[in-house]
């Protein structure tokens, strides 16, 4: 081979091997972009095709396209993967490949030659280089001085005190106790004065001032006539709050229907479509039922008549400070309006998962609204409002830990704000009254807890609990009970070194709450047994298993238990010993909430509608 | 009585952590009746240490090789083998980690982190090269860098860059090394290692990003040889002090230059200096570039104070590449962002239960040591300047053609240009 | 003899840079060797500070990434319904596609004895995206975590998931104990706790 015959094969190897590169660096390039734009693992479709089968889980077709598309996206994310493998070594061997025969075609044309002549001039290249240095030296340093213009140094603009009030919504609770002392002070000197501005020269914090500004004008209003507070007899009358008076699932209105037929309007009073979505139930007060919705776009209270389902007012839950702009993620099931309302008779309180607490008067006026914190929470916020001697109680467990607050029902400003040690819960707070003293008792993991309603001390503490604490506890004659999936069901007196009386593993709930009445205990498990037990004796006395999941409480009226199912198909059995089945009456659509009693009437909240039910 | 501190704080953790484990067992493992047998979780072993240490054994090797053929044998084919050695192991089967450019913040840390173990076998990477080069120059870059190795292979066409480019582009080297102490001594980042430009290529894998920055430099090294090494490479800083200063340097020829300019070309780095042109180098032009030369030198404390004022300025902002100063100011600047459930430094901050106070001091230490350290920083960056700027006034004689101890890599090319000595 | 005197000089000159530089040289290495210890350290997550984020996935140097789910077996409950292999709300405890909560498939369920099955992670499917750490944590006993496999981990100077993770779970641990293996790393801290 000659010197020729070299350099031809040394450039035809050359031309080979780069066009051979540049084809598998263009692939590569390719399948980045896919990847990039695809991401065969978090695939859209096959999320939304899974939610499809969420709604209709028994559709095997379905899920033969998923298993499908699921095994498509699978080996697209595997291939991609081996090519990228693959083509990165090709890619590799090619421009060795190159790079040689290109190394050895330039070598066998080179020939040693002597260096030109002159080049650069000495002084002249020399001159260039010290100014182009200095150049240099100056821009960069001219850069870096700029930059101090550029960049505002925030540290120096915090101040600890006043940031804690603004920012820190999450932890506004000494904050505005003592916001509201300095303006509940001058109050007293201003009482018929009209100017409002005085909130706002109480402290420099901007939010909170804005918020008491807001508050304070409606304190005066109401100032005037003073509230009547109203007790457990009045309750009784009512259903203020989730799982009626005191939530503890008892209702003590009589001549409650036991036949309907929801899907063929019989028995069926009125029924009306509600605007917005929620797992909450519905609460009334007199004439009036109140139901709570929401979604991202907007969260929503209304007031229905309770006695022509006429739509008295709707107002939404909308500029409240602090309140976030970005919805918290939230899964389906709970969504951002699952707590129930509370009513007291002269407001509507109600909360939703962005950690908004709003107050409407009964004519639907705004009264107060607050933000609490954004909830950090995995399914949402779903523990229920209670209501008692002006204290709007909230149970506030989150991914922070235990909290529980009392807000002044009438300007919303904080009672008592307290820490708890325990982990996020989804149960209900409920009162009781126990040897004249009134309680708040709470379940969480790990504490079964009683708390002073005024003060917010605790009583009493059990731990006994575990997991994601969902039921709401139980009191009937001097015991409390508590239960939770995965946990135990547990019977304790509450007070002062409480502790466990009997316990029982047999069958737990996951979301209903149990309830007791007459010396015997009900527990709907969510995989469709409802069960009785002695409540003195933690012995079963009856079970049931309906075989559909049950997330709704058991309630008892009338001497009946009516359970809800989530197919929208009421069980209602005698409340004894026998727990004979009155009648199993359909609704015609699904329903997850908590019946509602009046006298003579049952109101149910269905998927879409609110139904009232009666003679 | 801080350690005892951070012994407290350690043991208190560890009760924290073992109470959680003993409430997270919600559901106790069940005892089996059939006779199962429980499967081993799999933990493969990492590298040996004692690997580590063979790594720094063949260092050794390589670079007294590097040494010997380069001093006593004078053969570039020797060092060429060994470059293709090298990006082999060090680069592809060691995958260029660790190595001595990036041993830099690791030495660093280990000065200003009294928390921070450095393995000896780094310390050991980050000093060997710097040795050799003291006493014989840069062999380490002739032959045991794996970044340096890749480069000089695919050295095809190199062109000639006019002295003042290569110049002005050497002060870039100095900024490198000064941001990667000072981000190294605040525990910010290692950006050496980040802006890596070949690990990518080492491993086949990486940022996308990185792999196509590497790619386009093995192209532009094609002409411009060894890019990162000459524009980039912070290693070459102290390497070239050592070198500059080094007991005994390549030279081109094995005995007296006979001047016959063959090996100008030669060097794809322009690392050849040429004899003085007794023409250009006048008694005037001496006296003149003497002056010129006092009063630079009398202008260094001016550059040291002028950058250090200046780059002090600047602290704010790159203190900012600290992600808790980073945090603390996204905090104070926008706090409805605490409420961004999609922000998970946000979320992971608010659920640590430290509070924004504490956030903000340690984000405010730091910020202070950014700028005591933009002050040196911009200092050294000064004095730097202030000395290349001298430097381009000395006047020195030269006879023969030499190579620039401190720019040049011991490749070797040059020897197997010159003709003395050579039988043909 | 002028050329000679100004090389002695320079000779000289140059000595004495070798010196101070060989000095200042053996002056880094000992203020550096303080800290210097013969032992090697490796990355590895503590999987109780562990969030899930998801970036071990997106973020380290390597497709896929060297951090993997393991399983601590010993702390496994063998559950039916595993919170860490179903997707959240799965009633129908069967194996399709539409109920597995790992997006590669990486997770092998084996029926071992009425009501216990066995999960096993095959590593080679994984792609430590954490969906079943976060899954197992919130409902189960969390014995599913995400440790960095020393088979695959490159040992990067600085571990580039470190630098993004938001709660610092990752950090830099002695060769000799590569793993924090949950119930394992429990058990040895207590014994240290004790001594």
């Amino acid at each position: 081979m000659n010197q020729q015959e070299k350099i031809k094969l040394a450039k035809q190897v050359m031309q080979i091997a780069g066009i051979f590169t540049l084809v598998v660096a263009g692939l590569l390039v390719i399948n980045f972009i896919q990847l990039r734009k695809y991401e065969p693992l978090e695939s859209e479709t096959l999320n939304v095709l899974v939610e499809q089968l969420k709604n209709d889980p028994r559709n095997d077709a379905l899920k033969e396209e998923i298993r499908d598309f699921d095994l498509l996206v699978r080996k697209a994310y595997f291939t991609s993967e081996w090519q990228v493998r693959t083509g990165s070594i090709l890619l590799l061997i090619g421009g060795i490949l190159f790079a040689v025969s290109l190394k050895v075609y330039t070598d066998l044309q080179k020939m040693i030659g002597l260096p030109e002549a002159g080049g650069e001039h000495f002084f002249a290249a020399r001159n260039k280089a010290w100014r182009w240095l200095l150049i240099t030296g100056l821009i960069l340093f001219g850069m870096a001085f700029i930059a101090s213009y550029y960049s505002t140094n925030y540290l120096e603009n915090y101040f600890p005190e006043s940031d804690t009030e603004i920012a820190a919504s999450t932890e506004t609770g000494d904050v505005e106790i003592q916001v509201l002392e300095i303006r509940d002070s001058m109050d007293a000197d201003m009482q018929q004065s009209s100017d409002q501005s005085a909130g706002t020269d109480t402290s420099g914090a901007a939010g909170a001032a804005e918020e008491s500004e807001g508050t304070q004008q409606n304190t005066q209003a109401d100032a005037p006539e003073p509230e009547q507070v109203y007790g457990i007899e009045e309750f009784k009358k009512q259903h203020n709050t989730f799982r009626g008076p005191m939530g503890q699932g008892i209702s003590y209105h009589k001549n409650i229907p036991v036949e309907w037929n929801g899907a063929q309007g019989q028995n069926v009073i009125w029924k009306v479509a509600i605007s917005k979505k929620g797992y909450n139930s519905p609460v009334i007060w007199d004439d009036r039922i109140f139901v709570a919705g929401g979604d991202s776009e907007s969260r929503i209270v209304s007031c229905y008549d309770r006695l022509t389902g006429q739509l008295l007012w709707e107002k939404r839950a909308d500029n409240i400070p602090g309140s976030p702009a970005k919805m918290p993620n939230v899964t389906d099931d709970t969504g951002l309006s699952a707590p129930t309302m509370a009513v007291d008779g002269y407001r509507a309180y109600a909360i939703f998962a962005t950690g908004d607490v709003i107050a409407f008067d009964m004519e639907g006026n705004r009264v107060w609204a607050r933000n609490l914190g954004v909830p950090q929470n995995h399914y949402g916020h779903s523990s229920s409002l209670m209501v008692w001697d002006q204290k709007l109680i909230v149970q506030y467990d989150t991914g922070k830990g235990g909290r529980m607050l009392a807000l002044d029902t009438k300007s919303g400003d904080t009672e008592w704000d307290i820490t708890r040690d325990n982990h996020i819960s989804w149960a209900s707070p409920i009162l009781i009254d126990h040897k004249g003293q009134i309680q708040v008792v709470t379940n969480s993991d790990p504490n079964v807890a009683g708390y002073d309603i005024q003060t917010g001390e605790e009583i009493w503490k059990v731990a006994v609990m575990m997991g994601e604490v969902g039921p709401s506890c139980a009191y009937s004659n001097g015991l409390v009970f508590a239960n939770n999936e995965y946990a135990s069901l547990v019977a304790i007196n509450p007070e002062q070194g409480a502790s466990v009386q009997w316990e029982n593993y047999d069958y737990l709930s996951e979301a209903a709450s149990p309830v007791a009445h007459e010396g015997l205990l009900y527990l709907a498990t969510s995989y469709g047994v409802f069960v009785c037990y002695d409540a003195k004796t933690g012995e079963q006395v009856w079970e049931k298993d309906f075989g559909v999941t049950l997330y709704s409480s058991p309630m008892i009226a009338d001497g009946k238990v009516y359970l809800m199912d989530n197919a929208g198909v009421m069980h209602i059995m005698k409340a004894d010993r026998s727990g004979t089945i009155v009648s199993e009456p359909g609704l015609g659509e699904a329903s997850y909430a908590i019946p509602a009693f009046a006298d003579g009437r049952i109101y149910i909240r269905g998927e879409e509608s609110l139904y009232c039910i009666g003679k | 009585m801080k350690r005892q501190q951070q012994l407290l704080i350690l043991l208190f953790g560890f009760l924290l952590m073992f109470s959680m484990a003993g409430a997270q067992q919600r559901f106790p493992k069940p005892e089996f009746e059939s006779g199962y047998m429980q499967p081993d979780t799999t933990t493969p072993e990492p590298r040996a240490a004692a690997m580590e240490f063979f790594d720094v054994l063949v260092l050794i090797g390589v670079m007294s090789l590097a040494t010997y053929l380069i001093i006593r044998k004078r053969s570039r084919r020797g060092i060429l083998w060994l470059t293709v050695f090298t990006l082999l192991y060090f680069g592809f089967y060691r995958n260029g980690c660790i190595c001595p450019i990036g041993s830099i913040q690791n030495v660093t840390m280990a000065i200003f982190d009294p928390g921070y173990k450095i393995s000896i076998t780094i310390l050991l990477f980050f000093l060997l090269p710097l040795i050799f080069a003291l006493f014989y120059g840069r062999a380490y870059c002739a032959a045991a860098c794996p970044l340096g190795a890749i480069q000089d292979l695919v050295v095809i066409k190199p062109v000639s860059v006019p002295s003042w480019v290569r110049k002005t582009l050497g002060f870039i080297p100095h900024v490198y090394i000064g941001l990667a102490v000072l981000f190294a001594a605040t525990g910010t980042d290692f950006i050496i290692c980040r802006y890596d430009p070949f690990v990518g290529i080492f491993r086949m894998d990486g940022p996308y990003l990185m792999i196509g920055l590497g790619i386009a430099l093995l192209l532009l090294g094609l002409f411009f040889a060894r890019p990162y090494c000459r524009v980039f490479c912070p290693y070459g800083v102290l390497l070239g002090w050592m070198s500059r200063f080094s007991r005994k340097h390549i030279t081109i020829t094995p005995s007296k230059c006979i001047n016959c300019k063959l090996c100008k070309d030669s060097c794809p780095f322009d690392a050849i200096e040429a004899p003085t042109d007794e023409k250009v180098r006048t008694e005037q032009a001496v006296r003149k570039n003497m002056r010129s030369y006092v009063i630079f030198g009398l202008l260094v404390p001016v550059w040291i104070v002028l950058g250090g004022f200046a780059v002090s300025q600047s602290h704010v902002l790159l203190s900012r590449a600290h992600p808790d100063v980073y945090l603390s100011e996204l905090l104070i600047a926008h706090p409805e962002l605490k409420s961004d459930t999609e922000n998970l430094d946000i979320q992971a901050f608010l659920e640590s239960g430290k509070s924004m106070d504490q956030l903000v001091e340690e984000a405010s230490v730091i910020r202070g040591e950014f700028r005591t350290g933009t002050w040196i920083l911009g200092g050294y960056l000064g004095l730097v300047l202030g000395i290349m700027l001298m430097n381009q006034f000395i006047l020195r004689k030269r006879d023969d053609y030499v190579p620039h101890k401190r720019d040049c890599f011991s490749c070797g090319r040059c020897m197997d240009y010159c003709p003395v000595d050579k039988t043909f | 003899m002028a050329e000679d005197k100004a090389f002695n000089r320079r000779e000289f000159l140059h000595r004495g840079a070798r010196l101070t530089l060989g000095l200042s040289l053996a002056g880094v290495g000992a203020v550096a060797a303080v800290n210097a210890g013969g032992e090697k350290y490796v990355w590895q997550i503590d999987p109780f500070k562990c969030t899930q984020c998801g970036r071990c996935a997106t973020d380290c140097v390597l497709e896929p990434s060297a951090v993997k789910c393991v399983h601590a077996y010993d702390l496994c409950g063998y559950c039916d319904l595993c919170g860490g292999y179903f997707k959240p709300g799965v009633t129908e405890l069967e194996t399709g596609a539409e109920k597995q909560l790992c997006p590669a498939a990486a997770i092998e369920r084996k029926f071992i004895e009425e009501p216990y099955f066995e999960y096993v992670i095959n590593e080679d499917l994984c792609i430590g995206c954490a969906k079943c750490v976060k899954g197992c944590g919130s409902f189960g006993n969390g014995s599913l975590h995400l440790q960095i496999r020393h088979d695959l981990c490159v040992n990067c100077n600085e571990c580039s998931i470190a630098r993004v993770c938001p709660s610092d779970a990752i950090s830099r641990v002695p060769a000799s104990e590569p793993y924090m293996i949950k119930g394992d790393f429990t058990e040895n801290q207590e014994g240290e706790d004790q001594a």
